[in-house]
């Protein structure tokens, strides 16, 4: 998924060394607290796709619902299906009031999963950790989000 | 939440080592945040780095099932720092590495820690050798490998992108460990 330019583009990619290093980051957030974003399976295929979910790191802008799938499976709904349900796990077992998507400001495929989602344009040019570039808040409180099922 | 229990904790005369919890990030960031401590592993780090350093070692304990020990000493109950096995995707071989914050330096804790992680690795990981991988500069590094009884098997090997210097590789078999640390 990471080495694809059209991923890679906006989040970074890198050597199969630099992608172990976020998977097993990934999966060591579960461990340090109690959450992190899911691997995502497409059941017809039982394929790996992709990652959806909660996400927020050390220093992290707020309480993160992100998405990212590999380059074949976009254009089907699966981002918005994934994170649909995982906004409604993080908002029903993780007591979360809000939750904010970190989007590059020319990714407009994620803005548009971000619209749909029903979020809205919160803040712009927040820099994100580790390497600070500048991105956009994207975001939604539960109240909005239970008010619109 | 408590902690997940994903390895063993080993007691060492004047140090424990167990998988990184949490709350050891204190610990981690003041080691990853110095810059001579650091300065082999790629100079000073943001907190918000030593949290994914932190975040990646315990994802390794999940996936693996090893990775670097955090160090507790006893006597003061904190972190100084994380020392074990250590072999993450396109990594030249079965490591066992060390970094201490600076104010535990020249204790003998990293011999202390690396001996007991690497009988463990022998003994329950089934290695049949151990590897460290050192810069040339890195002096103190080499002092402390020498101490293990590790020799350098092979010279200015690259280490996977995007680290761009090359180390030596450090290392011996499980028999000449164990030949040298008979009861």
């Amino acid at each position: 998924m990471m080495q694809n330019e059209d991923v890679a583009r906006f989040i970074g990619g890198g050597s199969r060394y630099i992608i172990w290093r976020l998977f097993s980051a990934m999966v060591g957030a579960w461990a340090l607290k109690g959450y992190a974003q899911f691997s995502v399976i497409e059941k017809s295929s039982g394929k790996w796709i992709g990652r959806a979910g909660p996400w927020q790191p050390e220093g992290w802008p707020g309480p993160e619902v992100a998405y990212t799938l590999s380059r074949p499976y976009w254009g089907k709904g699966y981002a918005v299906e994934a994170a649909t349900s995982a906004i409604d796990w993080a908002f029903d077992h993780l007591g979360w009031a809000e939750i904010i998507h970190c989007i590059d400001p020319e990714n407009r495929k994620s803005q548009q999963v971000a619209q749909r989602l029903g979020s809205r344009l919160l803040k712009s040019g927040v820099p994100l950790p580790p390497d600070e570039t500048p991105g956009e808040i994207w975001g939604q409180s539960r109240e909005e989000w239970q008010a619109r099922k | 939440m408590s902690p997940l229990v994903l390895g063993p904790t080993l007691e060492t005369e004047r140090l424990i080592l167990r998988p990184p919890i949490a709350s050891d990030l204190d610990g981690w960031t003041a080691f990853s945040s110095n810059s001579e401590a650091m300065l082999f592993l790629g100079g000073a780090q943001t907190r918000a780095v030593a949290w994914r350093s932190l975040a990646t070692m315990t994802g390794s304990w999940v996936l693996k099932g090893f990775a670097m020990f955090s160090v507790i000493e006893k006597l003061s109950g904190d972190c100084i720092g994380r020392i074990g096995p250590w072999q993450p995707e396109s990594w030249p071989g079965t490591e066992v590495g060390w970094g201490l914050v600076r104010s535990a330096w020249g204790k003998g804790y990293a011999v202390e820690a690396a001996s007991a992680s690497i009988d463990w690795a022998f003994d329950h990981l089934g290695w049949t050798d151990v590897i460290h991988c050192i810069d040339a500069q890195n002096v103190n590094s080499q002092k402390l490998a020498e101490r293990l009884g590790s020799r350098i098997l092979r010279r200015n090997v690259p280490m996977p992108p995007p680290n761009e210097t090359p180390v030596d590789i450090w290392g011996q078999s499980r028999e000449e460990w164990r030949e040298r640390n008979k009861a």
